[in-house]
């Protein structure tokens, strides 16, 4: 109860100091509270006959129902999934891939920057000098059953060697198949490459 | 009642863009829809791409599945190139769009769940414990 | 039915025979009908009888004996016990995992036990292991119906941690965003409670807009949902072009879209008899109880940090805070919808007021640099490396920081011990305290309305987990 009483006394200090200070600021009163809830039924002749008339002819449950059926007549907003698709970004974060330069080399230099920052986990690197001296991953691993899509590999990657693609129409139906590998990746990229240069370059101003 | 009048005969031309009545239900079977509009284009694997910008985006550009597949149409059919304008990530279709294609590129493929070409994982690096053999006598 | 009864009397004494015989008799109203019996109603001499003391042996009850001790009789005890039901954690009006252990006399609650735990994923010691950095994302998956609030608030109290102050842009971006994630978790919020109550057409055409706002998260963040936009030190990317337009766009018509669901549930009837006196808390128990946001301010009680302390942008823009009266779901209702439309009001502004510069700090030890720069510059490549695998530091202290989320006051208390992780990483989900309230607002309420008050407490077991 003593807390009720200490919000009560706050709303006269309030009203108090509302009616009192600003019209001597023209600091605009920010403490604007506004009473939706609902509010004693009139109950003089003129609205008793209004509300028992809206009760009798069902006057909102028909307004309702009107609306109702003027959404009948409405453009439906469903989209025929396979055939036509949902809008997307450039920034859309999907399947994963591993790029390679326009030579055709990879772009992995195994830095691994993104096995450091991926809050689940989901990638494993292990990497190994090659024959023509250049450091290059051995092993890239992504678990794609633990990856939660956060987008911190491509952020991290130095080289943007793996971003995530626009696709996600990759579902399986068994988990094994989404333990993705280096070759699943670079896979992924030579195919998606078209698309991914592209979006990466529509983004290139705000990155 | 021109209103419906117009509708009538918007119905009309949607079925003879469709190549009449009986192709109309065929595609109505496949597609469980009925539109017709411009033919951007066609990809190497036979998928049309429409556009009839009449519709609100997000229907305003379709894809016919490749005959080919008949009912196995899948979402996953749509190459890279196409993706990215039928999900409106870009305007200009590839058509028109300079898209580089460099030699090491591969072709699209559709996902392959639940073929025998699915992907199988394992491991990039040698096995780092040699299995033993017994030596034989 | 007496005339009817009286035909099959007519019919001739075998029909009324059968009718006696069969086994319905009990229920027919048929054979109730043909008794002709008169029935006893208490009369005036019975009732003369209970005027006196009744335990006193009168000439009636004298001659009653208690019944002989008979030592080999079987005595049963009967036992009575309420009717308990597992209400969950499959019921699709349980939103999510609850699992509600009801006890019911007839059909009106006793008890309301919920048992919560079944999305536990231990958010918070995840967090302990985490660099600040990568503590981000698990926000979004706290509530996820109002993933930039969550972000929002972790990013304010990591930032009061390392006592920095962000860009003005910023500040709006977070604000916009911030609304439009109210308007994603309102939406969520009043069309499931509709849909529990029975409405089902409102939830269709809210999800519609809620699809356009996802569009917006995705064309900021890249995600549809777990955007991690919102980070310690500013926000990841600046807005993209032609989105503030496309926003103002849909802001202009979303209004529309609230009056309609407003024309069809506001006044209806069954909304109105479902919701008005449902679930009411008064003041001071919603206090007691540590109820925020709208559950709070339901009951008229002035409370809303965007008000009382405001953070980001939201002492530069100008909006009303709805405040109920009777502390029922009706008003509670009646109060999402208001701040709905307060949200368009505030969205408005931050897009008329957003101003031009910078969106994250100017400070690479904090904020990763930009691309173009860390492919250059060698000192930005090394801040890009330390930022990516240590993370960086913060300096020792404790806050708890809040913000008002849609569901309620949303509060990180986070200790930092000078390293590049959270020492402690307390999370304080509004929906907790509201679910903690449950058994107040649904003892002596029949069955059905226990879902309506699920859907007026707007839980989301992603928090109330954690």
């Amino acid at each position: 109860m003593a807390t009720l009483k200490l919000f009560c006394a706050r709303k006269t200090v309030d009203s108090v100091l509302k009616h009192v200070i600003r019209p001597t600021t023209a600091i605009q009163s920010r403490s604007t509270w506004k009473d939706v809830g609902e509010q004693p039924k009139k109950m003089d002749w003129a609205s008793l006959a209004d509300r028992s008339a809206n009760t009798a002819f069902a006057v909102e449950l028909l307004k309702g129902m009107g609306i109702t059926l003027a959404m009948m007549f409405k453009e439906p907003a469903t989209i025929n999934y396979p055939f036509e698709k949902g809008p997307l970004s450039p920034r859309f974060r999907g399947e994963h891939a591993l790029r390679r330069y326009p030579s055709g080399e990879e772009r992995c230099i195994a830095c691994k920057l993104c096995e450091a920052i991926c809050p689940a986990q989901a990638i494993t690197i292990e990497a190994e000098t090659r024959a023509d001296g250049s450091r290059r991953t051995t092993r890239y691993d992504i678990d794609m059953t633990k990856c939660i899509y956060c987008g911190f590999c491509q952020e991290a990657c130095p080289v943007d060697a793996i971003v995530e693609g626009p696709n996600f129409e990759y579902a399986t139906e068994t988990r094994e198949e989404l333990l993705y590998n280096k070759e699943k990746l670079l896979n992924n990229g030579d195919k998606w490459e078209i698309e991914i240069a592209a979006n990466l370059q529509a983004d290139y101003l705000y990155r | 009642m021109s209103k419906y009048l117009e509708k009538f005969s918007r119905m009309r031309t949607i079925i003879a863009d469709n190549g009449g009545l009986i192709n109309s239900i065929k595609t109505i079977y496949r597609t469980d829809e009925l539109k017709s509009g411009r033919l951007v284009g066609e990809d190497g694997f036979g998928n049309k791409y429409y556009e009839n910008k009449s519709y609100f985006m997000g229907r305003s550009r379709w894809v016919d599945y490749s005959l080919a597949v008949n009912l196995d149409y899948d979402a996953s059919q749509v190459p890279p190139e196409w993706h990215r304008w039928l999900h409106y990530i870009a305007d200009e279709p590839p058509t028109e769009a300079q898209l580089v294609k460099r030699k090491w590129m591969i072709n699209h493929s559709e996902n392959p769940t639940g073929t025998d070409k699915i992907y199988v994982p394992y491991s990039t690096v040698k096995p780092k414990v040699q299995a033993w053999s017994p030596p034989s006598k | 039915m007496a005339a009817l009864g009286r035909l099959f009397g007519k019919v001739g004494p075998s029909a009324s025979v059968i009718l006696q015989r069969t086994s319905f008799r009990n229920v027919s109203p048929i054979y109730q009908a043909s008794r002709n019996g008169s029935k006893w109603y208490p009369d005036k001499e019975h009732f003369e009888m209970w005027t006196q003391p009744v335990m006193y042996p009168c000439e009636e009850s004298s001659y009653r004996q208690p019944p002989a001790h008979n030592e080999n009789a079987i005595v049963t005890e009967k036992h009575i016990q309420n009717m308990v039901l597992n209400f969950g954690p499959q019921h699709p009006a349980a939103h999510g995992v609850l699992r509600l252990v009801l006890t019911l006399d007839g059909e009106t609650v006793v008890r309301a036990d919920p048992h919560i735990g079944l999305l536990h994923r231990a958010t918070e010691k995840l967090i302990e292991y985490k660099t600040y950095q990568q503590a981000l994302p698990y926000f979004d998956r706290l509530d996820y119906v109002s993933m930039m609030c969550n972000e929002q608030c972790y990013s304010l109290a990591v930032e009061k941690l390392l006592n920095i102050e962000i860009p003005l842009r910023a500040k709006y971006i977070r604000t916009l965003f911030g609304e439009i994630t109210r308007l994603l978790n309102h939406i969520m919020s009043v069309g499931t409670h509709a849909l529990d109550v029975g409405a089902m057409t409102p939830f269709f055409w809210l999800f519609e807009e809620r699809e356009k706002m996802m569009e917006f998260y995705e064309r900021v963040s890249g995600a549809r949902m777990h955007a991690a936009y919102v980070r310690p030190g500013g926000v990841y990317q600046d807005l993209p072009l032609g989105l503030m337009d496309d926003i103002y766009e849909f802001i202009t018509k979303f209004g529309q879209r609230i009056d309609e669901t407003d024309a069809v549930l506001t006044e209806n009837r069954i909304w109105k008899a479902r919701t008005i006196d449902i679930g009411v808390i008064s003041a001071e128990d919603a206090l007691n109880y540590g109820f925020s946001g709208v559950m709070l301010r339901g009951s008229g009680i002035k409370w809303d940090l965007r008000k009382t302390q405001p953070y980001d942008a939201y002492h530069l823009v100008d909006f009303d805070v709805p405040i109920g009266t009777n502390g029922d779901c009706y008003d509670r209702y009646l109060i999402r919808m208001e701040e709905m439309r307060q949200s368009l009001r505030i969205i408005h502004q931050c897009l008329n007021d957003m101003p031009e510069g910078e969106i994250k700090v100017d400070d690479n030890k904090i904020v990763p640099p930009k691309r173009a720069e860390m492919k250059e510059s060698m000192e930005a490549l090394i801040h890009h490396f330390k930022l990516y695998t240590e993370g960086y530091h913060v300096p020792p202290g404790s806050t708890y920081t809040a913000v008002e989320a849609p569901k309620g006051e949303f509060g990180v208390y986070l200790v930092s011990d000078g390293t590049n992780k959270p020492y402690r990483c307390k999370i304080k989900a509004p929906g907790f305290a509201h679910l903690a309230g449950l058994e107040k607002l649904s003892t002596k309420h029949m069955l059905a309305d226990v879902v309506a008050i699920i859907g007026t407490l707007d839980i989301v077991f992603g928090e109330v987990d954690r």
